[in-house]
């Protein structure tokens, strides 16, 4: 009994007493009008047995914890979590050399300088909002997944086979990734990225407090190379952005079209604006010169007024922020934020935009009235939408078509239902919501606060992400799921498309390096290996894995060597990872099955050091251990 | 009273800079001409009729319409802008703004230059946004009669009054009808919204970012929402009247610390009130009748006093969603519950037992009238006896232990005769 209730001397008795109610109204003939005494049977199934196995992926990201994440939907069981922008104590990421390689290549010269200055080589936090997957033909393809960093302005990509990192590059120019979405149609191809905040082109540190010199940038990059393909300047920030089934036009939100500083600045102007972007026109432009190059990135103009044919500034109520492509390939649903309303734009209308000059508002062809704070849309592939509604706490599900209908003038309201979610939702997604393949079965809704839905575990309280069950008429919310910080957005993914190995293939390019080193050393990474190589006062220490063993149960190094051990796990079979921990060297790394992986450290603690798996392997996994001798220093 | 004082007021001012007198000759342009000539202080007279063109009033003036001139803008951008200081409109009918959003084509529009304008007893119709207070500080729009558009889809219509940034401001005894919102305020605080009446408006006061202001007596009738108080604290909601709106009458939304008090709400058709992830505020003495919900309360609002308020006939008294445990007395003085069959026997004016809005019996009285003959039956009794006695599932509930028996009818009832 909570202290709350035991201040108030009030028991439980008599607050939702719907069974006592019933049984006695029973008597009184009336007793059958009483709602809600037991849930009704939800139409999907959101729980699964023991054992079952979901029926879709779903990718979460996590916020500024960084990750990855990986549930199964619908019963929201969490899989995994993939280290991306974060340091991670179980697996090494940020550690190893290998995930080191992915942390550091892509970052600029100028911030290796500004991290060695901070006594780092990598960024350790990261700001994670937007998973989203390879696209081939309007639909997921299952090759891999980017993500934004808006910490630390980076785009990363994870390779679905083995659920790992293998790409991450700053993004030079561009201030703080928000938005991003990979390119639908033919394939992904593009990733689009929006900076968000605004910031000198130059940002030397000449010009500080002048922002009327402030620029944005918005970036295409090739998902292929991960390497900057072109940027285009654009006025007002950038939000969120997405892109057609075409692949002729991606577009993005502003809410601060004024450039504006402050909140009051930010709000002064009654309506901000949707860019979108004609990609065509500026791979013209990149082919014919019209373009500045920054710092390696070739940089085009598409600011207002520019007076060519690269972007089109179409305005939209009031403060827009979520955008999203519906799966008819059409419509693009805008939700207004500030504004009580969603705008719908219909991308078969922007050609005339580029070609004849045309009104941009001529584009916009619903507007409906929707609900306080309008956020984000997802999609049932039946023509209606889900929007979620931040302030009134709901998602409302509309249907496209009437409210396209009421736009142009007839009497029909688009609203078909709204639901209440606990509590404020931002991002939601359907399953298979983004992509032409859209199959309307669930829905989650991303809520910001859980408030009073979880027990209580102190101030800082889990976000909720709900399920609701959008098969039939009503929509119905059948799970609640607890996050830790903090996930925005999430995409939910057919199962059949998403099939990662069991084990790695001995010829994965991540330890790509590692193999270099053990050709030039005279060792075979592929088979049982047990070499200690000195090269100077730096050592390479080469062993495999076998549970319950690891082939050197000792070596011997100096006091001050830069050590490298290499591990290399020779097991294939399904689960099993080893790890190596060397304790109180604060040096621990994931081993996966048929994987190699390895880290550096200085021996600067003479003595008699233990190092053993930390990952679970075996029935005798605590003696899968060894000892590292380190000689003192003129010993 | 309030004429008096400003007429005294600018007497003081024409003294010191020994102003001019203009009669302004009725023909476009005219104006224009006069204002380039005139001084601060100067007053400009229009004569009977309409004056087609659009003007920027740049210094200290006062453009007096005498209750006869119309100025009509034919559709270019804002008919009247103000960026001098201390400028008075009065008297005059303003028309035919333009309809850029962008720029917020307006009747009347005040910039962050005009400092300390006066827009008083104008008639301001069918322009795109009626005034917009644009950052001009202190400014004062009292008297108008705004008529919104009617023949554009409701978010392309531009709002009544619309303020940004005017810390200082007064909107008062305005009455507005049609557009899209009443008065619409964004990132402001300390502004006065007093007095208005807002009619067929999608919100007749949106509102949000303005701390430290008062939203008091005004009344909203036929609007799809009442009072929408957002993301502001220290603001004072009182003694307005919301009647037939749509949606909700009062609503919160991370309004805190604040006092929400002598509201009359009547006939929401969705809900009287709605308290969300609302904290600290001193919810009292306001009086929700005839709604589908009387108070939504959920997102975890808290600290909330919330006693003397009037309940009455609405479909669900009580949405609460929560977990936790509220209580709705102070003092021994709770709030009024027209379905709440107690008995007071010692006759305090106090229900002899504490009564829980969340009792699912009132969906029973609401969904089956004839149930209410069985209120007193033995029947019912023993209904409500058994929840007492028996454990529920749920945590999480609202009690009133001193529910009041008669209601008290707040003054603002009396604002609107006939409300049906």
């Amino acid at each position: 009994m909570s202290e709350d209730l035991k201040n108030m001397k009030v028991s439980r008795r008599g607050v939702m007493g719907a069974a006592a109610t019933g049984a006695v109204l029973a008597g009184t003939g009336v007793g059958s009008l009483v709602g809600g005494a037991s849930p009704a049977a939800a139409s999907g199934k959101a729980s699964m047995a023991p054992g079952e196995l979901d029926e879709y992926y779903g990718f979460w990201s996590s916020g500024q914890c960084g990750e990855l994440r990986i549930l199964g939907v619908p019963s929201m069981r969490e899989l995994m979590r993939v280290p991306v922008f974060n340091r991670c104590s179980a697996t090494g990421w940020g550690q190893t050399n290998e995930s080191l390689k992915v942390l550091t290549e892509g970052l600029t010269d100028k911030t290796k300088e500004f991290l060695a200055a901070n006594g780092k080589v990598t960024y350790d936090n990261g700001d994670l909002h937007h998973p989203h997957m390879s696209f081939t033909d309007g639909t997921y393809d299952g090759r891999y997944l980017f993500m934004n960093d808006k910490a630390n302005t980076r785009v990363a990509r994870v390779r679905c086979d083995v659920m790992k990192c293998d790409k991450i590059i700053e993004i030079p120019n561009a201030h703080d990734i928000h938005g991003l979405r990979p390119q639908k149609f033919p394939r992904t191809g593009y990733v689009f990225a929006n900076g968000e905040h605004e910031a000198p082109l130059v940002n030397d540190g000449k010009i500080l407090n002048e922002p009327d010199k402030y620029v944005n940038i918005f970036s295409a990059i090739d998902g292929d190379t991960m390497e900057v393909s072109w940027q285009v300047i654009v006025s007002g920030n950038l939000d969120n952005t997405d892109c057609d089934y075409q692949g002729k036009y991606a577009y993005s939100t502003s809410y601060n079209s004024e450039m504006g500083m402050t909140l009051a600045e930010m709000t002064e102007s009654e309506l901000d604006h949707v860019v979108v972007f004609n990609i065509a026109e500026i791979e013209k432009a990149i082919e014919s010169g019209d373009y500045q190059e920054l710092n390696g990135v070739k940089v085009v103009d598409g600011r207002k007024g520019s007076n060519k044919k690269y972007t089109r500034y179409i305005p939209i109520p009031n403060s827009p922020h979520g955008i999203n492509t519906a799966p008819d390939g059409k419509h693009v649903c805008i939700a207004g934020k500030l504004s009580p309303t969603v705008s719908v734009m219909d991308v078969t209308k922007l050609d005339a935009l580029f070609d004849e000059d045309a009104d941009p508002r001529s584009a916009i062809v619903a507007e409906p009235q929707l609900g306080l704070g309008p956020l984000h849309t997802a999609y049932d592939g039946q023509g209606n939408c889900f929007t979620t509604l931040f302030l009134d706490s709901q998602v409302v599900k509309w249907n496209l078509e009437a409210a396209v209908k009421q736009y142009a003038g007839e009497d029909v309201d688009p609203i078909l239902e709204k639901v209440d979610v606990h509590y404020q939702p931002g991002h939601n997604s359907t399953s298979m919501g983004e992509t032409k393949e859209a199959d309307g079965k669930w829905l989650i809704s991303m809520n910001k606060f859980s408030k009073d839905r979880f027990l209580n575990t102190g101030p800082l309280k889990p976000e909720n992400e709900q399920l609701i069950d959008i098969t039939g008429n009503e929509m119905k919310v059948v799970h609640d799921g607890p996050t830790f910080a903090e996930p925005h957005d999430s995409i939910i993914v057919r199962r059949d498309i998403v099939n990662p190995k069991n084990a790695y293939d001995r010829n994965d390019p991540i330890w790509d390096d590692a193999r270099k080193q053990a050709e030039a050393d005279g060792v075979d990474l592929d088979d049982w290996q047990d070499s200690v190589i000195r090269d100077g006062n730096k050592v390479r220490v080469y062993m495999s894995s076998q549970a319950p063993n690891f082939s050197l149960e000792d070596f011997t190094v100096k006091e001050g060597d830069e050590v490298t051990v290499y591990v290399t796990n020779l097991d294939d079979i399904d689960d099993l990872t080893h790890g190596f921990c060397m304790a109180n060297f604060g040096v621990a790394m994931e081993v996966g099955p048929q994987a190699t992986a390895s880290v550096t450290f200085v021996a600067s603690r003479p003595g008699v050091h233990w190092f053993y798996c930390q990952w679970f392997c075996h029935a005798l996994h605590m003696e899968m251990r060894g000892r590292m001798f380190v000689e003192p220093k003129g010993a | 009273m309030m004429k008096w004082s400003l007429s005294a007021v600018f007497a003081l001012l024409a003294s010191v800079v020994s102003a001019a007198d203009w009669d302004v000759p009725l023909r476009a342009g005219a104006i224009s001409e006069i204002l380039a000539q005139a001084e601060d202080g100067d007053v400009l007279r229009l004569a009977a009729g309409t004056y087609n063109e659009t003007v920027v009033l740049e210094k200290s003036v006062t453009l007096d319409g005498m209750g006869h001139a119309t100025l009509d803008g034919q559709g270019n951008g804002s008919v009247i802008t103000v960026t001098g200081s201390d400028v008075v409109v009065r008297g005059l009918t303003v028309v035919g703004s333009g309809d850029r959003h962008e720029d917020i084509d307006s009747g009347i529009q005040l910039k962050k230059t005009a400092k300390a304008p006066q827009i008083l007893d104008n008639v301001l119709l069918g322009n795109l946004y009626g005034i917009d207070i644009h950052g001009a500080k202190d400014s004062l729009v009292a008297g108008n009669r705004i008529e919104g558009r009617q023949d554009r889809l409701m978010n392309r219509r531009g709002n009544g009054i619309y303020v940004w940034n005017a810390p200082g401001s007064i909107v008062e005894n305005n009455d507005i009808q049609w557009g899209r919102d009443g008065i619409f305020v964004n990132s402001s605080k300390r502004n006065i919204f007093r007095n208005n009446q807002m009619r067929e408006l999608r919100f007749a006061v949106h509102y949000m970012y303005v701390d430290r202001s008062e939203v008091v007596g005004n009344v909203s009738i036929d609007n799809d929402l009442g009072f929408a108080v957002m993301f502001s604290t220290h603001v004072k909601v009182k003694n307005n009247v919301s009647i037939n709106d749509r949606e909700h009458g009062v609503m919160l939304n991370y309004a805190n610390r604040s006092e929400i008090t002598g509201n009359y709400v009547k006939s929401a058709k969705e809900k009287c009130t709605f308290l969300y992830n609302s904290n600290k505020n001193d919810f009292s003495d306001n009086w929700f009748e005839g709604c589908g919900i009387g108070i939504h309360f959920t997102a975890g609002s808290a600290d909330n006093r919330i006693v003397g308020n009037a309940f009455v006939g609405n479909r669900t008294q009580v949405k609460f969603v929560s977990s936790k445990w509220h209580e709705w007395s102070e003092d021994g003085r709770g709030n009024y519950w027209s379905d709440n069959a107690a008995f007071d026997v010692n006759g305090d004016g106090f229900a002899d037992s504490p009564y829980r809005p969340n009792d699912s019996m009132d969906h029973v009285l609401w969904s089956q009238p004839a149930a209410k003959m069985l209120l007193g039956s033995p029947a019912v009794q023993m209904v409500r006896w058994s929840q007492s006695a028996f454990p529920a599932l749920l945590p999480g509930g609202v009690v009133d232990s001193h529910p009041l028996m008669k209601p008290v009818r707040p003054a603002a009832a009396d604002k609107v005769e006939h409300d049906g």
